[in-house]
């Protein structure tokens, strides 16, 4: 049973510029769950999209099951047997669950489509993994995890050896993840080879048995999980030590500044009473959808608020939209990067100066792009921001430069207390140290952050209270000290 | 030796900064070069076409369309765009005849009431657009008809012949003598676009209309009010209609149901093979200026030669689809 699968020997690639992949070479044991983990960059989605046939390697060879393949196409790496569950999901909303596990592989009666014989096999499917939702379900109305159990229905289906899960867990909750990884060990048990990509080293030691680690298109080496720690493992990623995590400091507690009493929206917000004082993190924790966001939103004015009061030093104030937050000094660095805190096709300077107007204006009232460069150049000196220049769109900017940039934003305008949320999501190791590092900064500085994250091991290292969210109610408030892992778990289910 | 070696470099560097220039501009202005090349192409087939008169009847044409564009590229910038444009200079042609001739109102006044009406129609595209959140597709195809009804309405399907002489300088005048001078509408035209380019490239408004166009979450989350810029972005784009059809009316001295036929599109395909994104929050409206003039060039020359007028709608269809292809291999790369 212990014979290799998948057998990659000096796959390299090259795109204009970059060597995405030099000579990486690794088995994967048949039968077995391999992680692949890596920086940003590092060349997974290119190994991935090599393994998928969707682009051809420069050199070396790939052997799947003793044979030696080559895929022109994704339909060829298809038929022999390796299918892609991708981060983001390819299925056709609008059509049934069980047309979408037959797309492409429809059954036929003559020629007519046979919808009962694939009714009754998509059926069969969903009960193998435990899904009780009506086949004839548009997928439309399936949650982010139903969807991706349809996905791993199809790649079944498809008669599938081989599955590549890329970041299957970004977007899922903590109680799904669960059963996604149960799913995962089910398919194990039943034969079939995954490959699995993640950025959450936890989950690798919960659930891989190999590990391969890839950094700047290298392949750096492939251990059996059990034989490896966290520390080392990030080690070999980011290709030096880490010192610290969570480089957490204590800064002098001040006066209180923002205050919300008995915040209430209808259906999402319940009651909601808590304090932020000056230089404290506050840290928001709780599952997917239990309200955090929204919080964030209704205390900037972005969602109506039914009931209670925000009091900004002592007094009230009730904002009519996001913009009178913004002048009375609030910031938010959104949930989603890419579509939410930068307009990707612009500039560094233009995304830096976007709140700002008012303060590059000439005397003449026209915007000076004299001041636009003296204010970007100077805050991508001060944040570490590495660009090639402030021109540049910040679309080919990293995660982490580019959060950066979103952070600058608020800086620039001078706001005092500003939301964080998700701010590491989707950023690297390393990056992720110089987010937390800024953080310090800015509470260093006398601003007010209040941080969002899914992320428990963040929240426990960066916070200095945690207030957890259930179901839009606030469950509990724990210090830094009291906090720990169960504590917080236990309150948010 | 090292100071030569470094002289040597900096001027390959002065080499290369030239070479990056010319291939900037030609990848932005690749236009101009069509421009040229078909004036080049239109000089050769015929003697008539490179005449001071000929080229400054190409500029004068251009003008009502070149203004109607500035509305178009704004509102394409922010990433929507209006079918209604070429209807609204329909209707307000019409109104503005309407009123001279028949309502015997003074033609000051009722260029005044021209403009109040087409700025009218553009606000009403913009308030349902950004406030009752329809797709500008239904919002702009309801105000074409609207406008269109209308007009047939007020002329009852026949032209309204005869402008007063006070303001037919607007289409026909000459600053500097009919021989050598100058149009009154090109230089309105050229007036319209310095003050446009301003302020999309150095006003708040501008600015902000970029980052809706790139990316309108999050031009939201950066505190720009997108819905109130993304409808005054529609209601300049009315007015604008207005002044084209002033310029129009008195340039063909009647106002008739064909007045602004398809200048939505012909605005739109001016933006597009300018160089200006159909995705929004790419371009500058000087390109499509010049996609306006190659429009009209290229009409102007076709016409010259004798080409039939159907042909000719076959060709402006394939210069568009031409120009996108050329648009999305430049964009690939």
């Amino acid at each position: 049973m212990n014979n290799n699968l998948l057998i990659l020997d000096g796959i390299s690639k090259s795109f204009p510029g970059v060597k995405a992949l030099d000579r990486v070479s690794f088995e994967v044991k048949e039968g077995s769950i391999h992680a692949l983990v890596g920086e940003n960059g590092a060349g997974k989605s290119t190994l991935i999209k090599i393994l998928a046939g969707i682009y051809q390697p420069d050199e070396g060879t790939i052997t799947l099951a003793g044979e030696k393949v080559r895929f022109k196409t994704p339909y060829e790496s298809l038929c022999k047997g390796i299918s892609v569950v991708h981060q983001e999901l390819k299925l056709s909303e609008p059509l049934s669950i069980a047309e979408n596990i037959f797309l492409g592989n429809l059954i036929y009666k003559g020629i007519r489509v046979d919808w009962k014989s694939m009714r009754k096999k998509a059926r069969e499917l969903l009960d193998k993994f435990g899904m009780s939702i009506d086949v004839n379900e548009p997928v439309i109305n399936l949650s982010v995890a139903q969807k991706q159990m349809i996905e791993i229905c199809k790649a079944v289906n498809h008669n599938c050896r081989l599955l590549i899960m890329d970041e299957p867990s970004a977007t899922l909750t903590e109680k799904e993840q669960k059963i996604m990884f149960e799913t995962v060990r089910k398919l194990r048990a039943n034969g079939i080879t995954i490959i699995y990509i993640s950025h959450r080293l936890e989950e690798i030691f919960d659930l891989a048995d190999n590990v391969t680690v890839l950094r700047d298109g290298k392949c750096i080496g492939t251990v059996p999980v059990k034989d490896i720690d966290k520390r080392t493992l990030i080690s070999m990623m980011v290709g030096r030590e880490l010192v610290n995590e969570y480089p957490k400091e204590k800064f002098e507690v001040g006066e209180t500044v923002l205050e919300v009493r008995n915040l209430c929206r209808k259906g999402v917000l319940k009651n909601i009473s808590f304090k932020v004082r000056k230089g404290e993190l506050v840290g928001i924790a709780g599952l997917v959808g239990s309200g955090r966001t929204e919080l964030a939103r209704a205390i900037l004015g972005i969602d109506k608020i039914d009931s209670g009061e925000v009091l900004l030093y002592g007094k009230p104030i009730k904002f009519s939209n996001f913009r009178a937050a913004i002048s009375s000094g609030f910031g938010l660095v959104p949930e989603s990067r890419k579509t939410q805190g930068l307009v990707q096709i612009l500039s560094v300077r233009n995304n830096i100066c976007m709140a700002s107007m008012e303060k590059v204006l000439s005397p003449s009232g026209l915007v000076s792009k004299r001041k636009e460069k003296e204010y970007s150049n100077e805050y991508v000196k001060k944040l570490d921001i590495s660009t090639p220049s402030i021109e540049t769109e910040v679309q080919y900017l990293s995660g982490g430069n580019q959060q950066k940039v979103v952070v600058a934003k608020w800086l620039l305008k001078g706001s005092d207390i500003i939301f964080l949320d998700e701010p590491t999501r989707g950023i690297d190791v390393g990056a992720k140290r110089e987010i937390y590092l800024l953080i310090n900064d800015l509470i260093r500085q006398g601003k007010v952050v209040i941080m969002i994250s899914s992320e428990l091991p963040e929240i426990l290292g960066m916070s200095d209270r945690i207030l957890v969210m259930h179901e839009g109610e606030l469950k509990g408030e724990l210090t830094r000290e009291e906090a720990t892992q169960e504590k917080i778990l236990e309150l948010c289910v | 030796m090292r100071a030569e070696t470094s002289i040597e470099s900096s001027r390959l560097n002065g080499v290369n900064r030239v070479f990056e220039t010319i291939s900037k501009i030609t990848k932005n202005y690749a236009i101009i070069i069509g421009i040229f090349i078909l004036t080049v192409i239109f000089s050769l087939a015929s003697p008539y076409f490179f005449t001071y008169n000929n080229i400054r009847n190409i500029f004068q044409q251009t003008t009502t369309i070149a203004i109607v564009v500035i509305g178009q590229a704004m509102i394409v910038t922010s990433a929507e765009f209006d079918l209604s444009l070429g209807q609204n200079v329909c209707l307000t042609s019409c109104i503005l005849a309407w009123l001279i001739k028949f309502g015997g109102v003074n033609p000051w006044i009722a260029i005044l009431v021209t403009l109040v009406v087409g700025t009218a129609v553009g606000a009403f595209n913009g308030v349902f657009v950004s406030y009752v959140k329809i797709p500008a597709f239904i919002v702009t195809l309801g105000s074409q008809m609207i406008s269109r009804g209308f007009a047939k309405i007020i002329t009852q399907a026949s032209p309204i012949p005869g402008m007063p002489k006070e303001i037919q300088f607007f289409g026909r005048g000459f600053i500097g003598g009919s021989q050598y001078g100058v149009p009154v509408s090109v230089v309105i035209m050229i007036s319209f676009y310095v003050i446009f380019m301003l302020l999309m490239h150095y006003t708040k408004f501008g600015r902000s209309l970029y980052a809706i166009g790139g990316g309108a979450e999050a031009a939201y989350f950066a505190g720009i009010d997108v819905k109130k810029y993304k409808a005054i972005t529609f209601t300049i784009a009315g007015t604008l209609c207005a002044i084209s059809s002033v310029i129009l009316v008195t340039r063909l001295d009647s106002a008739a149901l064909t007045n602004g036929n398809l200048y939505e599109f012909d605005a739109m395909i001016s933006c597009i093979i300018g160089g200006i994104s159909l995705a929004g929050g790419r371009g500058k409206i000087i390109q499509a200026l010049f996609g306006a003039i190659f429009l009209t060039l290229f009409f102007n020359g076709m016409t010259m030669l004798n080409v039939d007028p159907f042909v000719q709608d076959v060709l402006k269809g394939c210069v568009l689809i031409g120009a996108v292809v050329i648009d999305v291999i430049r964009n690939k790369r």
